[in-house]
């Protein structure tokens, strides 16, 4: 298992790109608190600075992305054929995928997290608002964040296994957030949309962007995700097992 | 040193079958030319051997065993399959070092076969800058990265100029005199003739011949008009 987690992490470090998806996540953050702030937010008010910090999930959709080239980015550029003649045990394959990339997803997480301090605490001083970190359960908005980094990670990791065309699972996987989830969850009723993946990690967060009410407790919402992330992970490693890599 | 075995395998894709019933042995310490029309079951009969590919019927063994139970494989079986395996972005380099770690090799490997594929001065380059015949030397660095015992080429002199042809030539006479089993699969009969001492004959997905190369003619002409003969598709 060394060996694979290894060449993993040579992987990811000797390109750019991934590193490049990434950086947008602390971008987004600042962009998010800032347009909160500045559409007049009352910086007065605790349950807002837990929103403004909530922004940290949202960049759970660039870990999401970053999951899916794991694999699928292997298969479009064909290095799949290397990593499976170093490693016959395709199945450890994608467990190691899995664990490397939740890491470094969680790591992304971590670092919006302190992004989002600053540029809240800094945007809370401008505006003559008190920040306090011990307000409002602010630390579990935050720790929500960054699990919800991680869970979007090996989310990712199987869907990109699943789906295996890289165009075609990130398509898929934006579609779903952007679009589908809504239809479904208006369809099913909140009682069953809040167990929806999207719906979830909001539970996670603490925070609802969807403005809907009926939300999974916190622990409820990341036990969702991991579930999620579990039968994508399963589903991906029984199907990579049959598949002929041609 | 182990020899490639492949026995009664047949392979189908859906409704087509790319390899029927077919049998042969690659000896050690000879280059065997595994020849056939393009589409004829070579690339499909070397995925099987690497265990990328599930065999229908039948079964591809490298010393005696299936690709998938061999014990460190890299340092068994070295496989140059097409030149696409690169990520576009990442240095030559990076490319073999990724490997070596995955491999077990130690990273002075990596510079030692990036010299003997004439690659070190462009070693610091990303992939996307390579031509196809770079391409082809770095997918070779890549086979002999563990210095393995068994290389399977999936036509290793595409886009090789004819000085690198050479090379590759005299490449592959040396690792066979070593006692490595060499298998080369080409089209490129011109290639081949002055390479290989066994041949392995497929067309439509069938076994046409399988033995020296003196059997069905030394000089270009005569392996040429065999092949053509033995490929024909009757009909």
């Amino acid at each position: 298992m060394v060996p694979m987690i290894r060449s993993e992490f040579r992987k990811l470090s000797t390109v750019r790109s991934p590193w490049l998806l990434l950086a947008a996540g602390p971008l987004i953050v600042v962009a998010g608190v800032t347009g909160l702030v500045e559409s007049g937010a009352n910086v007065h008010n605790p349950a807002v600075q837990n929103t403004a910090l909530a922004h940290v999930g949202l960049a759970a959709l660039l870990t999401l992305i970053f999951g899916i080239i794991a694999v699928a980015g292997e298969y479009r550029h064909g290095t799949i054929t290397d990593t499976y003649l170093s490693f016959p045990g395709r199945g450890r394959v994608v467990a190691a995928k899995l664990a490397v990339y939740a890491l470094v997803g969680a790591a992304a997480g971590l670092i919006c997290t302190l992004v989002a301090l600053a540029v809240t605490a800094a945007w809370w001083a401008a505006k003559g608002g008190t920040f306090h970190l011990s307000a409002g359960d602010t630390w579990r908005t935050l720790a929500g964040g960054v699990a919800a980094n991680l869970a979007f990670a090996a989310i990712g990791v199987g869907v990109g296994a699943l789906i295996r065309n890289l165009v075609g699972a990130v398509a898929a996987a934006l579609a779903w957030i952007a679009l589908v989830e809504g239809i479904v969850g208006q369809l099913l009723g909140s009682g069953l949309a809040r167990w929806l993946p999207f719906y979830a990690s909001e539970a996670l967060d603490r925070a609802s962007l969807t403005g809907t009410t009926r939300l999974l407790p916190q622990w409820g919402g990341g036990l969702v995700l991991l579930g999620y992330a579990a039968a994508f992970a399963a589903a991906a490693v029984l199907s990579t097992l049959k598949r002929d890599v041609t | 040193m182990a020899a490639v075995e492949v026995r009664g395998l047949t392979k189908t894709f859906g409704r087509v079958t790319a390899v029927r019933d077919v049998s042969f042995t690659a000896p050690a310490g000879k280059v065997t030319g595994f020849l056939g029309p393009n589409g004829s079951g070579k690339t499909t009969t070397l995925r099987v051997l690497l265990g990328l590919v599930r065999p229908s019927a039948g079964e591809a063994l490298i010393g005696g065993v299936p690709y998938g139970r061999l014990v460190r494989p890299r340092y068994r079986v070295g496989a140059l399959l097409e030149a696409t395996g690169f990520h576009p972005g990442r240095r030559a380099r990076d490319h073999l070092r990724v490997l070596a770690v995955a491999g077990g090799m130690p990273d002075r490997r990596v510079d030692e076969v990036l010299g003997q594929v004439d690659l070190a001065t462009v070693a610091s380059r990303r992939v996307r800058e390579f031509s196809l015949g770079m391409r082809q030397r770095l997918g070779l660095a890549a086979a002999l990265l563990g210095d393995p015992e068994v290389l399977l080429l999936d036509e290793p002199a595409n886009g090789l100029d004819p000085a690198g042809a050479a090379w590759l030539r005299g490449l592959l006479r040396s690792l066979a005199s070593e006692g490595r089993t060499v298998v080369v699969a080409s089209h490129v009969l011109s290639e081949v003739a002055q390479t290989v001492d066994h041949v392995v004959i497929v067309s439509a997905g069938q076994l046409r011949f399988a033995g020296p190369l003196g059997e069905i003619g030394e000089t270009n002409t005569a392996l040429e008009s065999a092949f053509l003969k033995l490929t024909a598709i009757p009909g």
